[in-house]
């Protein structure tokens, strides 16, 4: 075993690490300049739409679904030991549409997306195939990158909205069954509780989420190189950069709007 | 005319030499070989050509452009009058044969469907590959697949191909038959820069030779020139059309009685 390769708090690693974000800022910036351009790949867009949008559909309202009742069973046993089991369904609410509805999504969404990107991208890279669409002129941003990250901005939000949705209908049929709390009763209470700034996080949140895990899957994916070995690293890479910074703008939205709004 | 120039080009990578202070000049509509041992930077100077690597000195001058003075966008445009035929041919994989051919037709050129399938099946037939046009690079043989990435360099009427060791890896009837479409394309009024490692294919088809050793060139000139010179890099190399056992006669007559 190499135990260099532990050192992963060296100067080296460091320094990599640097580097390897101020190109992925260069790539940022790329795709930005780069978003009008996605008219010519109406095809592209469309497809991966389908792809990272449409095939992602049951996963994400399974996630969904499953969090609004877990998240029914253990704030209704705890709000029943004070008996204030009609502020369930105000929590699921605002669980749902400011934190779990986009979270959940967005970390289902950087394990599927971003894995996808990478290994695509990657495989492209180690046949050539990257290098062959600019030696005949092509930008390869504009032809692979701008039209996933378009892609996934568009398909991010409904997907979350869909979660959102399955959360709360999974976290009423709980509240009805387990705690008798009326279904008309939890519907107004939980549509009525929402007020702009916790639509607007949860708006907000899953279109960030969406540019960052589309984008870093297709970085790590171009800056594959070597062989399969190093396609399976990138793409673990891709899931775990992209995880984290889900997390990471998630605490920051959260915050912000706690201190501004 | 010449069409490609390069003037005392320069490339190091991490303190490592690439290219040292290689000149040469390419006719229009001729057939140039780069021919070299493996790791001699022969690729490298294709991709200096393309522009997909910048030199640290000296001047790349294509069709009366100095490269280094274009902008990300003219080099683009530029590339656009060239086709390249990748060592491995990096071939779209999840495209047939003929969405392939059409890939950058589809880009490049205004026309509209049907002439772009009118195209691709004229391109197809050029290089023998009528008949396979629904078929993925997958279930290609390596020969058809040379003659994909050929067609696909082809597609969009570029005056200068660029082959990277193009018949690497094929068994001599298909290197033959590359061989022969190159010559074809000669004919056609393409220029192409060839890199091999292979001598006889070299001699085969090459109108001017460039032979180069660890990044600097050895000798440049037409096959007669370069047989009649007396540097014993050039005899070692050379000197394997006679004492290869595995070419036979016929080759080995064929390759004198083109020089």
């Amino acid at each position: 075993m190499n135990y260099t390769e532990l050192k992963i708090f060296s100067k080296e690693s460091f320094k990599n690490k640097i580097r390897l974000l101020q190109n992925y800022t260069l790539l940022v910036i790329d795709i930005i300049k780069m978003i009008p351009t996605v008219r010519k790949n109406r095809d592209v867009v469309l497809n991966e739409m389908y792809m990272i949008g449409t095939k992602a559909l049951v996963l994400v309202a399974l996630g969904g679904l499953f969090s609004g009742v877990v998240l029914a069973i253990e704030s209704g046993h705890n709000l029943e030991k004070f008996g204030a089991t009609l502020l369930i369904s105000r929590t699921i609410s605002l669980g749902m549409v400011r934190e779990l509805g986009p979270v959940i999504t967005g970390l289902l969404l950087a394990a599927r997306t971003s894995a996808k990107n990478a290994s695509e991208i990657g495989a492209m890279q180690l046949s050539e195939q990257i290098d062959a669409l600019s030696a005949f002129g092509l930008n390869p941003a504009e032809k692979l990158i701008v039209p996933r990250v378009v892609a996934a901005l568009i398909m991010f939000l409904p997907l979350t909205m869909i979660a959102d949705m399955a959360g709360i209908l999974g976290g009423m049929f709980v509240t009805n069954t387990t705690f008798h709390i009326d279904l008309s009763y939890f519907w107004d209470t939980a549509i009525n509780v929402l007020q702009f700034k916790d639509i607007f996080v949860g708006i907000i949140k899953p279109i960030f989420f969406s540019f960052f895990i589309a984008s870093i899957g297709c970085y790590y994916g171009l800056i594959t190189k070597g062989g399969t070995t190093d396609l399976g690293k990138k793409s673990i890479n891709a899931v775990v950069t992209s995880s984290i910074v889900v997390l990471f703008l998630d605490f920051i939205f959260t915050k912000v709007v706690w201190e501004v709004m | 005319m010449n069409i490609i120039e390069l003037k005392n080009i320069s490339l190091k990578y991490e303190d490592k030499i690439i290219l040292d202070d290689i000149s040469m000049t390419i006719q229009n509509n001729s057939v140039h070989v780069i021919l070299g041992p493996s790791g001699a930077g022969k690729s490298t100077i294709l991709k200096v050509i393309l522009g997909l690597l910048q030199v640290d000195d000296g001047k790349v001058i294509i069709d009366e452009k100095d490269i280094n003075s274009l902008n990300e966008q003219q080099v683009l445009n530029l590339r656009r009058k060239m086709g390249f035929v990748f060592q491995g041919n990096a071939l779209f994989d999840s495209l047939t044969v003929a969405e392939n051919t059409a890939y950058f037709l589809s880009y490049f050129t205004n026309k509209n469907e049907e002439q772009i399938n009118q195209k691709v099946k004229e391109i197809l037939s050029f290089v023998n590959l009528n008949g396979s046009e629904d078929l993925y690079p997958d279930e290609l043989s390596g020969g058809m697949k040379k003659r994909l990435a050929i067609a696909r360099a082809l597609a969009t009427d570029p005056q200068i191909i660029l082959f990277d060791e193009p018949t690497t890896g094929l068994d001599p009837i298909n290197s033959k038959a590359i061989l022969n479409l190159i010559k074809k394309l000669q004919g056609a009024g393409t220029t192409s820069v060839i890199v091999t490692h292979i001598l006889n294919d070299a001699i085969m088809i090459g109108d001017t030779l460039t032979v180069i050793n660890e990044g600097k060139i050895v000798i440049s000139g037409s096959v007669k020139e370069i047989l009649k010179s007396s540097d014993r890099f050039i005899k070692d190399f050379f000197y394997e059309i006679n004492d290869n056992m595995f070419l036979s006669n016929k080759i080995k007559s064929e390759c004198y009685e083109r020089v």
